[in-house]
């Protein structure tokens, strides 16, 4: 049993990333239509500017005398960066070719993803770069079950995000804008809804989540790469069309599945096979509900 | 008609000098292969530089006769077999007389027997695969050891030095990884070891939390880690760690990689790896370091022995006073010289051996620890 339970730990925490990354995707294709490819690199990026902010804290030794106000201050100074660099690529690859064919910007989505992850090989070098590990250290055991404290901080971290986006989304004025933005960019602009600034604002917002959770994966794994974000960029685009893409509760539920899938294929049946459990998973599912699992049914302002 | 041949013969005279500059200009190719991108980009660039610093030490020394200056061409293979095909025909067509690389045994395998249909040397400074040798190519050489010479002494380490009973072995199913794990699994069944599990991780993983939970919860005395690269090695090592797998991490020599300890930290202290051994205390070695650290930083596993096996091509080209690969093949089975990795000589099939001894990771260096034939070091 405790086999069990230390599983399903592992499978959230990996679920949670692919949750936060898996958001991006789904609400830049709710409000767009468009597959951001370079989301898996911002989500690389997000990696790098933090483990630059928490070396740079460990350099001044604040991170020893003020540990979790260096975390947060990590998190929000690499969330903002992450936010602006996405507004940006935003600008430069898609809002150029936003008249053009679906295939233009698809392709300047591919090329923007290796252009952005050869540009952080060649700025931060091909070697790992590694995550100061004295942060939240040690764990407990609960009845044969390791908890270290840096997963918690994760799941809790995971979990506050998620509800703030779904307040921000359900809640608020701006989540009012971007949900009829979504639903019909004409006529949300004619109630004056200014929608370049809400395109942008959801690329941002999409960015931040994928910058934290690549804070989180250097704190929990202890490194980071250039190339991070392909594989798990994947994932959470699947994680997205198992959820129903554009849809913002689909991708979270998405996320847990594909790895939960992983985690528990890995554990139960062989390591070896478990990429392909999880798009078995997805493809299964596209197969008896093409519209994903919280999809809605597709109308025509939506394809 | 006068005018035309005037005409013709200044433009002659003008013309000369470039003819001539081409023709003089001389330049020894030679090519290298290995993963300059992708997950394994820090050894390539490793072997890369590694032969760079050949080529810088013989250029010192006078160059080669016949020729003004060595270039080397290196290729990235990415250490997939498609490119790596590639780059061997990309460097054919650049008309190198031999090559250093690849990395990857799935990649050198295919390579070489690209570059054997027009009989290219190729020395391999990181392919341990036994298929790479064991295949007759007449040019083709190793420089490193061999998994199947790597396996056994791996094995007998970790029964007579660790006494160990059972092993949990992890792979992550590239031709050297599972190659070698597969190698581990027979050895230790071989010395008494009872073989307890042997699960596969993909390249690319970043977590390995669901193996290592089924690594702790096999508890075995041994966890064998046969991963491609330092990288996921220092990530495995510092997930086993905080997930709380007590048993013993045994690895191999793809960690040997002053990086590894730099990104696992102290996840890394008391992890054991088999590796071979080359002695840092040697006048060549010395040679070598002197040149190599200020320009490329501390020395990694493969850059040694790329530099020996770009060595071992530049002295056969001087030797033989010509590139014609049966001539060089004759000069390079008559080497027997201290090289900065080990004492190099060939034997039939193109391989020069290694030993393997056991290392311990000790204040985050490498500490020599074992050795098959005097045991314990220390």
């Amino acid at each position: 049993m405790d086999y069990f339970f230390q599983q399903l730990i592992n499978g959230l925490t990996l679920g949670g990333l692919y949750a936060l990354i898996a958001l991006g995707y789904t609400m830049v294709y709710g409000v767009i239509q468009l597959i951001n490819f370079a989301h898996g690199e911002l989500f690389a990026a997000g990696g790098y500017v933090g483990v630059i902010l928490l070396g740079y804290f460990t350099g001044r030794g604040y991170l020893e005398t003020h540990p979790i106000l260096c975390l947060i201050g990590a998190f929000a100074l690499t969330m903002g960066y992450c936010a602006f660099l996405a507004v940006g690529v935003e600008k430069v690859a898609y809002k150029p070719l936003r008249r053009q064919p679906r295939l233009a910007v698809l392709l300047s989505a591919l090329g923007m993803s290796i252009f952005l992850s050869n540009a952080l090989m060649l700025t931060q070098g091909v070697y790992d770069k590694a995550y100061p590990s004295e942060l939240f250290q040690g764990g407990f055991d609960l009845g044969g079950v390791t908890i270290s404290y840096l997963r918690i901080m994760i799941l809790a971290m995971t979990v506050v995000l998620l509800i703030g986006l779904n307040l921000l989304v359900f809640r608020t004025k701006i989540g009012i804008a971007m949900r009829a933005t979504a639903q019909d960019k004409i006529m949300s602009s004619l109630v004056s809804i200014s929608s370049n600034r809400i395109i942008s604002l959801t690329f941002a917002i999409g960015a931040g989540l994928a910058a934290a959770a690549g804070v989180m994966v250097g704190l929990y794994y202890g490194s980071v790469r250039y190339d991070m974000g392909f594989l798990p960029g994947i994932k959470a685009f699947a994680a997205a069309v198992l959820g129903g893409i554009g849809n913002i509760t689909g991708a979270m539920l998405g996320g847990l599945i594909i790895g939960m899938v992983e985690i528990f294929g890995a554990g139960y049946i062989s390591g070896q096979y478990k990429d392909v459990f999880a798009f078995i998973i997805l493809i299964a599912v596209l197969y008896f509900k093409p519209t994903g699992i919280m999809g809605e049914n597709i109308d025509d302002t939506r394809v | 008609m006068k005018k035309k041949l005037l005409k013709a013969l200044v433009w002659g005279c003008v013309l000369v000098p470039f003819i001539l500059s081409g023709a003089a200009a001389k330049t020894l190719k030679i090519g290298s292969m290995s993963p300059l991108t992708g997950p394994y980009a820090s050894d390539g660039t490793d072997i890369k530089n590694g032969v760079l610093t050949a080529i810088e030490v013989f250029e010192k020394e006078g160059g080669i006769p016949g020729y003004d200056k060595i270039e080397l061409f290196a290729q990235d293979t990415a250490c997939d077999p498609k490119q790596a095909v590639a780059a061997a025909n990309k460097l054919i067509n650049l008309e190198v007389v031999g090559v250093i690389g690849a990395y990857c045994s799935s990649s050198t395998i295919p390579a070489s027997e690209t570059l054997a249909e027009e009989d290219i040397p190729m020395l391999t400074p990181a392919s341990t695969n036994e298929m790479v040798t064991d295949r007759g190519l007449p040019y083709m050489f190793r420089l490193c050891g061999r998994d199947d010479d790597q396996a056994p002494a791996s094995a007998k380490f970790m029964k007579e030095s660790l006494g160990a009973k059972t092993i949990f072995i992890i792979d992550d199913k590239t031709t050297y990884s599972q190659g070698l794990a597969d190698g581990i699994e027979k050895a230790c069944t071989d010395v008494g070891i009872e073989v307890l599990g042997h699960d596969h991780v993909n390249q690319g993983d970043k977590d390995f939390s669901a193996v290592l939970t089924k690594a702790k919860d096999i508890n075995a005395d041994i966890v064998y880690m046969s991963l491609q690269g330092y990288s996921p090695g220092a990530l495995m090592a510092i997930q086993a760690k905080r997930m709380g797998v007590s048993s013993t991490l045994v690895t191999q020599d793809a960690m040997f990689q002053p990086k590894f300890m730099e990104v696992a930290k102290e996840a890394a202290e008391g992890i054991y790896l088999t590796y071979g051994y080359t002695d840092p205390n040697t006048p060549e070695y010395k040679a070598f370091e002197n040149i190599y650290v200020p320009k490329y930083g501390p020395i990694a596993a493969y850059a040694t022995y790329a530099y020996d096996a770009a060595t071992v091509l530049l002295k056969a080209i001087k030797a033989a006073g010509s590139t014609d690969p049966a001539k060089l093949k004759a000069e390079i089975m008559k080497m027997d010289f201290n090289g900065a990795s080990k004492r190099i000589k060939f034997r039939e099939n193109g391989d020069s051996g290694s030993t393997y001894i056991a290392f311990k990771i000790e204040n985050g260096k490498f500490v020599p620890y074992w050795d098959p034939q005097k045991g314990l070091l220390k």
